[in-house]
């Protein structure tokens, strides 16, 4: 597939965090060290690309926690497959981030 | 406090952000704001990176097609419009119509060095301080030459018409260089083939960009003679801004046409990628609503392919288009 030849260190590492469970912006940050102007740019591309799909915590959710709503984004068929194209190219890239403890969300 | 600051950060970058998608954008960095609590204005400046990403690839064509002037006729009708107001009112200001302004002063101060050329010729002996003053005080540059009234009208109107002239031309050398600063002056190729329109049709392209032209420079002459006595020291700096914006504008509009049936292409759609790009092309292709052609942009100037190129498209493809 032509766009697995194209993804980027950058777009590897954070579809990577994605797949490990770090679902929204905020998180992807932190666990990979990447700054803002970095991440959100990359998940606005991936969602693009279509490797990625955001959608919208539900706002009941949020209001139980007492926060606001965020957005998650969740890999897609394609973009799993992309991943493992980049697994089998960086083979560390699947043990860079731990599984997340579970939050409350 | 600070929380203040972030929000403002946010908000200000959102003005990047194309108006249908900002909402929903504000909201997705309002509520990671909340998450963050330390190096928040560091996360709250990389904001900008990412509105200015949705300003670069996301579209907007619902938001600019109120005034998206698409058809031809609309676009020569609102022009004549405007046109037409603007010389209303310039014709209904008070008083004598002042000349129009050059930017730089350029025709008064040719006409003072004329004048002052001519009194050098002429002696000042000639000079009947008796007579001329109370004779030609109607013209001051009659007076001072001593020439007869009709002489001295004619070589002063004389001096000022090569005055106009010198400052007319300096006008358009200076307007074509600023507008080529802005936009490039080539309106792209547009190769004829068997699928191209006849002559007539052809032509027809020019006839409406000089329509157009003939219609945006009085519409600006107009706007300067009416605003002029308000600020007469920015009249002409407003004259030349006016000029520029207005034949940038009539370029690019006339560069967005489909040249046979000149109404405003659509669906700009996005072909390759800058930083992908190894001897290979990328740019924006555009298509006639009425299924004419195609229009290729480049996304920046190579030696083979510096301007926009048209392709006509052949019957066949009628049938996939409206």
């Amino acid at each position: 597939m032509a766009l697995e030849a194209k993804l980027s260190h950058t777009a590897a590492i954070i579809l990577q965090a994605l797949d490990a469970g770090y679902v929204y912006g905020f998180s992807v940050m932190e666990t990979t060290g990447l700054p803002s102007g970095t991440v959100y740019p990359a998940l606005r591309r991936l969602e693009r690309d279509g490797l990625i799909r955001s959608s919208w915590e539900s706002q009941a959710v949020a209001d139980a926690g007492q926060r606001p709503a965020r957005k998650y984004y969740r890999i897609t068929r394609v973009g799993q497959a992309t991943l493992a194209a980049s697994q089998k190219r960086y083979p560390l890239l699947a043990r860079l981030f731990p599984v997340p403890a579970q939050e409350d969300a | 406090m600070l929380r203040v600051l972030h929000l403002a950060i946010i908000q200000t970058a959102a003005l990047l952000v194309p108006t249908h998608d900002r909402a929903e954008w504000l909201s997705e960095w309002r509520a990671e704001l909340w998450y963050v609590n330390r190096r928040a204005t560091a996360f709250s400046l990389g904001s900008f990176s990412d509105a200015l990403w949705m300003n670069r690839n996301i579209s907007a064509p619902i938001e600019r097609r109120w005034f998206r002037l698409e058809s031809p006729v609309k676009c020569v009708m609102f022009l004549a419009g405007l046109a037409a107001l603007s010389l209303l009112l310039a014709l209904s200001l008070p008083g004598d119509n002042p000349a129009p302004p050059t930017p730089d002063g350029e025709s008064q101060s040719v006409r003072q060095a004329a004048t002052a050329e001519i009194s050098e010729q002429q002696p000042p002996a000639d000079i009947d301080l008796n007579t001329s003053l109370s004779n030609r005080d109607a013209h001051p540059s009659s007076a001072i030459t001593g020439a007869p009234l009709g002489q001295a009208s004619t070589e002063t109107l004389g001096g000022d018409r090569l005055a106009l002239l010198y400052a007319g031309f300096g006008l358009c050398s200076a307007l074509l260089v600023a507008v080529s600063r802005g936009t490039p002056l080539r309106l792209g190729e547009y190769p004829v083939n068997r699928y191209a329109p006849a002559a007539p049709l052809r032509l027809l392209r020019w006839v409406f960009l000089a329509v157009k032209i003939a219609l945006v420079v009085p519409l600006v002459l107009c706007a300067v003679l009416t605003l002029g006595p308000f600020v007469p020291q920015f009249a002409g700096w407003g004259m030349l801004l006016g000029l520029i914006f207005g034949l940038r504008w009539t370029l690019m509009d006339q560069r967005e046409r489909c040249p046979v049936c000149l109404r405003l292409l659509s669906n700009p759609t996005c072909i390759g990628d800058a930083s992908q790009l190894f001897l290979g092309w990328y740019g924006t292709e555009l298509l006639c609503s009425r299924g004419h052609g195609f229009l290729y942009v480049p996304g920046t100037s190579t030696s083979w392919g510096e301007a926009q190129r048209w392709q006509y498209l052949d019957p066949t493809w009628s049938t996939l288009l409206p």
